[in-house]
């Protein structure tokens, strides 16, 4: 009785033994190969779990490239400032002196890099933030955005960084600040003549205008953003109407300009006849006749 | 029989039937799954939609039964969902991958806007490429080699998501709104075999129908109104008249009075409530609804319509979506007529300065659909969606349900006529809201004036204080929330930017240029035109200002110098 018990007991040990060593494989073929996920693939998911406003994940992704990538790589880079950009923009739980710590590094690691020239762009885009609603201070913007400009007068971020500093400039309108402004996008468009961001600082400049009272100016500006503005090859039937429409009320009611004004209410008309604003350019256009006729009368009266 | 089995029977009598019902059911199921299995490597695409008036399924059932035969190996089954549970059945499918390849979207108040977009770019695949391409079901038609964006009558203007930058739908129908009248009743009540489109003759007309009284004594209505029907006769008659606030207080000249631009405007003196396209608008109003039957804010749409198919009111408002099953209501009963609104004559003595013109209505396409990330076909749904929306093909869906097609030289049925859109004209400006206060207050006396239980001087009088002092607040927290916006719009340009980085140099022109376009606008200038607003605010009432479409004296001086120049030298 004992020995067959003893028996029993060893057989079961082994049948224990089995089913462990059966679960264990069965275990071990269930789980997925080790594979190691390649740094920039992950930089590649965080941004696509960034756009999907997925911010935990991205981070994860961010971090877990930043940990596995060459300290100083391009990779890195990469990795840092998505994570960086995170923290700023995901909202809610945004951390934002998180996010200029890590802008930094990226700057501290690599000065010269496009990465260090966009997060120049990043840390001043912080100080433009509005606070619960309200402007931020100036001053800090202005400061901030000079930062970025003077470090990469030519790169990308550099020209964004001037564009939006006299952007800055103009939320307030001041008089001596449009003037400035002016006189800036003057020497943009000057100096910087293959810029892409050409129609942008045209578009400034009629802003200026409108606020200095430089009617002719801001007509010839409009009618240049128009020219440099940019075409899209993928989407190359670009929408006019609204460019028309403001070339056209900036000639009749600003400059007086009623030759360009007509031309480009007939412009409107003709390409975009089921356009919202075509009775009322039809209006305007008898409008312009009407005070000319009436002012060729005054002319002609003895 | 004997005893025991009737027991038996008794005691489990629920536990059967319920047993049977789940085997029956689940034998239908297993039917239809079976019926649904496609053959080897033919495809079932399936749509899902809201729209369950006549004639809609019947369609989608025609044309996927045309398409099979030009594409056998291509199955369409379509998904008819309740308006009601739309949007709880569109976000279970999606988030739970089991969506239909194709889905209608744009049902208003379904889904909110924020959460539609993250819908757009997490679960729908974008259009742009494909709506750049010619429709090849055009060949051999006026559109051949034109591309598919611009066959729309409205160049698809309405599918493009600003964004995303892309354009994510396929709009396949118009819509509009007219009056749909009882020719029987009318010529009985009023001897006329039509409709007046004057607005004179039209009041008289239903002053006519007012006086009279059926076999049990009861009155007729003129217009079968209810809370939902007051906002079309509003927007297609009465709001028009205040277009001309446009002079006033378009400040920027877009073209448009926003709301905050019109508190300027209030602010500064150069519009009030005595202006007289606002009292007018409100006068008209007021003729209108008096055609109503009594108690009409408390109704809903099928009480009007109810009153409308029983032959107890002549007129009543409503769009094409109705159109099929209004007809259905009155076939055999009356006889039905559609006309356009009425409108007041050039010599109208209180309107005819005032109406400059008829009314526009934007061409929109909408009954839009998009093509759903988990589609294993996406190329055979789009297909599908090039055959709807070409030109024989959207005319034929368009005329099996009765709508307006989508797409340019298509046929409209006879029924439609007057449902083809005026696009030249006149629109309402008059928002004068700006937050939660004000509209409330609005809201409030608007309700009552819609009853005849305030006049429009004592609404004015009421809501003008209340506006000018509240007004200020909630035109800062305007302002505030305009720039709480901007780290959205800024987390959605740092995606793009770094998606134009990383694009391949074939897409990523197209990529840059998309950016610095919604950089420019959602962030460069986007407080530029309010801080000139404020500007203006802050100067408060200006006496003798001009308006903003005035021609001031130095224009008007320039204007003459380029005229007379010599005469402008002499000066």
């Amino acid at each position: 009785m004992k020995k067959s018990l003893s028996t029993h007991t060893a057989r079961g040990r082994e049948s224990v033994a089995v089913c462990l060593a059966i679960l264990c494989l069965g275990l071990a073929g269930c789980g997925k190969p080790f594979e190691r996920i390649q740094p920039g693939v992950r930089v590649d998911a965080g941004w696509d779990d960034y756009r999907l406003g997925e911010f935990s994940l991205a981070l994860k992704e961010f971090q877990a490239a930043s940990a596995d990538a060459i300290p100083g790589s391009a990779v890195h880079l990469e990795a840092l400032y998505g994570e960086a950009t995170t923290w700023c923009l995901r909202r809610p739980d945004e951390d934002l002196e998180r996010a200029a710590r890590l802008f930094h590094e990226v700057i501290d690691l690599a000065p010269t890099n496009s990465m260090a020239a966009w997060s120049w762009l990043a840390l001043a885009r912080i100080k433009a933030l509005p606070v619960d609603g309200e402007a931020p201070a100036l001053r800090p913007q202005l400061d901030a955005y000079q930062e970025v400009i003077r470090r990469f007068p030519f790169h990308a971020a550099g020209e964004e960084a001037f564009l939006m500093q006299q952007a800055a400039k103009l939320g307030t309108p001041d008089a001596t600040q449009a003037r400035e402004a002016l006189a800036a996008l003057q020497e943009f468009i000057k100096t910087h003549s293959g810029s892409p961001w050409r129609c942008a600082a045209y578009g400034l400049i009629v802003h200026c205008c409108t606020i200095l009272g430089l009617d002719d100016l801001r007509l010839e500006a409009m009618m240049q953003a128009w020219k440099t503005a940019e075409i899209d090859p993928i989407n190359p039937v670009q929408d006019l109407s609204w460019t028309y429409w403001q070339i056209a009320t900036i000639a009749e009611f600003n400059a007086g300009d009623f030759a360009t004004a007509r031309e480009y209410y007939r412009k409107l008309i003709a390409e975009y006849p089921t356009e919202q604003r075509v009775f009322l350019a039809k209006q305007e256009l008898k409008r312009m006749d009407d005070l000319e006729a009436r002012l060729r009368a005054e002319g002609t009266a003895p | 029989m004997n005893l025991g089995m009737l027991r038996f029977l008794k005691n489990h009598s629920a536990l059967i039937v319920v047993t049977a019902t789940f085997l029956w059911s689940a034998v239908a199921i297993m039917t239809s799954r079976h019926e649904e299995i496609p053959a080897k490597g033919a495809i079932i695409l399936r749509l899902g939609h809201w729209q369950l008036e006549a004639g809609v399924r019947e369609a989608f059932i025609a044309m996927a039964a045309k398409y099979h035969e030009l594409h056998p190996d291509v199955t369409i089954v379509q998904d008819a969902v309740p308006e009601g549970t739309y949007g709880q059945w569109m976000t279970t499918q999606l988030m739970g991958g089991t969506s239909p390849d194709m889905i209608e979207v744009g049902l208003g108040g379904a889904i909110p806007y924020n959460v539609m977009m993250g819908y757009y770019s997490r679960y729908f695949l974008p259009m742009s490429a494909s709506i750049n391409q010619p429709n090849p079901y055009n060949k051999g038609t006026s559109l051949e080699g034109m591309p598919w964006r611009a066959t729309y009558k409205d160049a698809m203007r309405f599918a493009y998501v600003e964004e995303l930058q892309e354009y994510m739908q396929i709009p396949l129908s118009q819509f509009g709104v007219r009056i749909f009248y009882n020719k029987d009743l009318l010529r009985r009540l009023t001897g006329l075999k039509v409709a007046p489109h004057n607005y004179r003759e039209f009041l008289e007309a239903c002053r006519k129908i007012k006086s009279q009284v059926d076999d049990r004594g009861k009155p007729y209505t003129p217009i079968a109104g209810s809370a939902y029907h007051v906002g079309m006769w509003d927007g297609m008659m009465s709001d028009p008249l205040t277009y001309g606030a446009l002079r006033r207080a378009d400040f920027n000249h877009d073209g448009a009075v926003g709301n905050d631009e019109l508190f300027v405007g209030f602010k500064t003196g150069l519009i009030d409530f005595s202006f007289p396209p606002y009292e007018a608008k409100f006068r008209m109003l007021r003729e209108l609804t008096d055609q109503f039957q009594t108690g009409f804010t408390g109704l809903g749409r099928d009480e009007a319509v109810f009153l409308f198919a029983q032959q107890r009111a002549v007129f009543i408002s409503t769009g094409t979506w109705d159109a099929g099953s209004l007809y259905e209501q009155a076939r055999g009963v009356f006889e039905m007529g559609i006309m356009d609104f009425p409108v007041p004559a050039g010599d109208d003595p209180e309107f005819g300065r005032i109406s400059e013109g008829p009314v526009y209505e934007r061409p929109a396409s909408s009954f839009s659909f998009v093509i759903t990330r988990t589609c294993k076909h996406p190329e055979a749904a789009l297909d599908f969606l090039r055959f709807l929306g070409s030109q024989r093909g959207n005319e034929e869906l368009n005329r099996i349900i009765g709508w307006i097609p989508a797409i340019q030289g298509t046929r409209v049925s006879d029924m439609l006529e007057p449902f083809d859109p005026h696009l030249e004209g006149i629109f309402g400006y008059m928002p004068v809201t700006l937050g939660g206060e004000t509209i409330i207050k609005w809201q409030q006396l608007y309700s009552l004036y819609q009853v005849n239980q305030i006049s429009y001087k004592d609404m004015a009088d009421e809501f003008l204080p209340f506006y000018l002092e509240h007004g200020v607040q909630e035109w800062a927290e305007m302002n505030r929330n305009r720039r709480r916006g901007m780290a959205r719009d800024e987390q959605l340009l740092a995606g793009v930017r770094v998606l134009a980085e990383k694009a391949a140099p074939g897409e990523a022109v197209s990529r840059w240029i998309k950016y610095r376009q919604m950089m420019t606008v959602r962030l460069m200038t986007r407080d530029l035109n309010a801080a000139l607003l404020q500007k203006k605010l802050d100067e408060g009432v200006a006496a003798h200002a001009a308006g903003p479409y005035d021609f001031s004296p130095e224009l008007i001086a320039k204007v003459r110098a380029r005229l007379h120049p010599r005469a402008g030298e002499g000066k």
